[in-house]
């Protein structure tokens, strides 16, 4: 079966820019992919290239299988970052003209709108117009917007931001029904902790440049159980220690990176010393952590 | 295809179905017939009152002429235009309330400057035999301002003068009428050997299409500037991208806006034929012998529609560039220019239709949609000429479509600052 993304070393510059630098990563059918990167790292290059919005230099986009060609746009839910509504349209017409102009024939934009407004809790605006809803209830309709004409492929740039929690729960269910029904999700963030609990594999870009791609439990594993994360009441003196070599503290507790071959026991009997330890766990390293060491690395 | 159709679609009925169309559609013929009216009534209401004025003469014939002559409505030959403000002279009843003194002398206009003052009379009219002489009466009254009145007791006076001269000589009353019956000029246009409409007639219709014209360019252009701005503001416009092109979608845009301006010249032509041909049967005034060349209007539906194209690509271009309605205002001038510049060109293109002027600038596609207008309205020009008029118009409307596309591509990323010309060198090679 063929991968439903293939990116062949796809190429842009702006000037002296470089955007997206001989990109290539494959995203497998029915998986939820992660595509990470600090802000101007290239993703939404990436993104709008797969889609036909931006032309690449240099490099191919294959989806489904064949070379990307217009009509493939059907099969593709699209929610950028940058997304906004017509203010002055009732939200019923909105959903109808958008799902037309993905190929659906207005009567089934119209059932299927009802049905999605039902399920995320909309039924009582549909007649109303944009401007009247607030900023949490339009971003779900843009998310209905992305995904009525049942695609094959979404693609969620940050589709979490300026949401409460429990309409991102809401939101975040219907990406694992999505994927459940075997569709395949591209997944745009820089919430590591989000990315951790619903995507398979990801790929961090820098600059332009893919840094780490992979399924993200072997990513995972192959830095090792060398991160502590403790939980203590005093002061400890870190950057006195020669076992660490780097420290992030969340404020609840504090995750501490081990130098190659330091032994966490060692660390364990150093910390007792200066501090109530309540919390001593080894553990595989955060994806935020992952992040932050590559990225600060090539910065 | 199937997209530009649903953008077409969605700009049409959501702009026909908003308030701002609706009052703007209204208001407009309001607005028109009041600038025609009001000012129409207010002359009638002041030529309303009746002014007394009284004539002092020593030779009360005299007085007794220009006395009929004032109260008599004014003559008017058969074919004379009435305008808004002449025609009610001649139904109204008469304005002046006409006394006649015979008395003279400097102590009798004392009295009389004395009842001006108090009110008792409008004004007084000095006609002694020795002025009459002269030729030169003098008029006093409260307020000398009114031009009209003024023209009007000349002309009492000079033709009672005339008609008694005249009467003296042995003619009689209606060989007198007939002689001073004013004389009509109008210029007939020769089209194909027939008589066509007079040349004041064309001028007139010429000149409210020409501005027909403009509106619809200026403002339906600039509406198609300022829907693309709103995209971008809203920022919806990435979410229509994934699966409409940057061409298809400006060209739905510019379809839409234009087919909602044509709703609404139709509407307003609707309404003003409407209103002005019960007018127009009862009057005979001037429009009444407008007969517009079918070739006329003809070119008017094709250079209103070609126009509209021309100009809202070139407004889609610089809408694609700019981010906000402030920048939109600071840019489009580029497509304002040519066409004031072609309204100001229409007069030496209107008086001399076939000058090589007139036939280059009417193919420049820009100044084309105005300026070969007036020239089939005028003259009809060789037909090889509109051919290829309308034939630059269309290639130059399809040129900017895909250079304004490509602008638009690349502007969306280009959030900031607005390009410079050698940046938009650029955006086009990356747009690609």
């Amino acid at each position: 079966m063929p991968d439903t993304v293939e990116l062949r070393g796809i190429h842009k510059t702006y000037d002296q820019f470089v955007a997206v630098d001989h990109l290539s990563f494959n995203i497998r059918e029915g998986s939820v992919y992660g595509l990470l990167g600090p802000n101007g790292a290239g993703k939404t290059s990436t993104i709008r290239m797969m889609i036909g919005i931006n032309i690449p230099d240099e490099g191919e986009v294959w989806l489904f299988g064949e070379k990307f060609h217009r009509e493939q746009l059907q099969r593709i839910g699209y929610l950028p970052e940058e997304r906004g509504l017509y203010k002055r349209m009732k939200v019923i017409e909105h959903l109808i003209f958008l799902g037309r102009l993905h190929g659906m024939s207005a009567t089934e934009a119209q059932k299927r709108s009802l049905e999605w407004c039902e399920r995320l809790q909309l039924s009582e605006w549909t007649q109303k117009k944009v401007e009247e809803l607030s900023k949490g209830m339009q971003q779900k309709i843009q998310f209905i917007a992305a995904l009525l004409h049942d695609p094959d492929l979404m693609i969620l740039d940050e589709p979490f931001s300026g949401l409460d929690p429990a309409n991102a729960v809401m939101l975040k269910d219907v990406m694992l029904d999505l994927k459940k029904a075997g569709k395949t999700i591209l997944f745009s963030t820089h919430r590591m902790d989000q990315v951790e609990r619903l995507c398979e594999s990801i790929c961090l870009i820098d600059h332009g440049r893919s840094v780490l791609e992979g399924d993200l439990k072997k990513i995972k594993a192959s830095y090792g159980k060398n991160t502590v994360q403790m939980q203590y009441e005093g002061d400890l003196p870190f950057d006195r220690c020669e076992l660490i070599q780097s420290v992030n503290n969340y404020g609840n507790y504090v995750e501490v990176r081990l130098k190659p071959g330091a032994d966490s026991q060692e660390l364990l009997r150093m910390a007792s010393q200066h501090a109530r330890i309540s919390r001593f766990e080894l553990v595989e390293p955060s994806l935020e952590e992952i992040f932050i060491d590559m990225v600060g690395q090539n910065a | 295809m199937h997209n530009t159709w649903l953008i077409v679609r969605r700009e049409y009925l959501e702009r026909i179905r908003s308030k701002a169309f609706i009052i703007m559609t209204l208001l407009m013929p309001v607005f028109m017939a009041s600038t025609i009216l009001i000012p129409a009534m207010l002359s009638g209401i002041k030529s309303g009152g009746t002014r007394r004025i009284v004539l002092v003469a020593n030779n009360p014939e005299v007085a007794e002429a220009v006395k009929q002559q004032l109260i008599a409505p004014p003559q008017v030959s058969d074919r004379t235009p009435q305008k808004a403000g002449g025609s009610k002279s001649a139904e109204q009843a008469p304005r002046y309330a006409v006394s006649i003194d015979t008395n003279a002398t400097d102590a009798e206009r004392t009295a009389l400057r004395q009842q001006i003052t108090d009110g008792k009379i409008d004004g007084f009219l000095w006609l002694t035999d020795n002025d009459l002489a002269n030729r030169k009466v003098i008029y006093n009254a409260k307020d000398v301002t009114d031009f009209g009145e003024s023209i009007e007791l000349r002309n009492a006076v000079q033709t009672a003068l005339t008609k008694r001269q005249l009467a003296q000589k042995g003619m009689s009353g209606a060989e007198v009428e007939d002689l001073l019956k004013p004389i009509d000029l109008d210029s007939i246009r020769i089209e194909k050997g027939k008589e066509g409409a007079s040349g004041i007639s064309v001028f007139l219709v010429s000149f409210t299409m020409v501005m027909l014209l403009y509106v619809n360019m200026l403002v339906y252009g600039f509406a198609v500037m300022r829907s693309i701005i709103e995209e971008k503001s809203s920022r919806i416009l990435e979410v229509l991208l994934s699966s409409v092109t940057s061409k298809h979608l400006l060209a739905g845009k510019i379809i839409g806006v234009g087919a909602v301006g044509l709703t609404q010249t139709v509407i307003w032509l609707l309404v003003a034929l409407a209103f002005s041909v019960p007018g127009l049967m009862a009057s005979r005034s001037i429009m009444s012998n407008v007969q517009i060349p079918m070739s006329g209007i003809i070119a008017f539906a094709v250079f209103f529609i070609l126009g509209y194209f021309l100009y809202a690509t070139m407004y889609a271009a610089l809408g694609s560039m700019v981010n906000s309605d402030q920048e939109a205002q600071q840019v489009q001038w580029p497509a304002m220019l040519p066409i004031i510049f072609s309204i100001v060109l229409s007069t030496p293109v209107l008086q001399h239709p076939n000058s090589s002027l007139a036939f280059w600038t009417s193919m420049v596609p820009f100044f084309a949609p105005i300026l070969m207008f007036v020239r089939v309205m005028v003259e009809t020009p060789p037909m090889w000429q509109i051919a290829l008029c309308i034939a630059l118009m269309l290639l130059t409307t399809w040129g900017l479509l895909g250079l304004s596309s490509r602008i638009h591509r690349v502007g969306i990323l280009m959030y900031g600052k607005r390009p410079t010309l050698p940046e938009l060198r650029k955006w086009l090679r990356y747009a690609g």
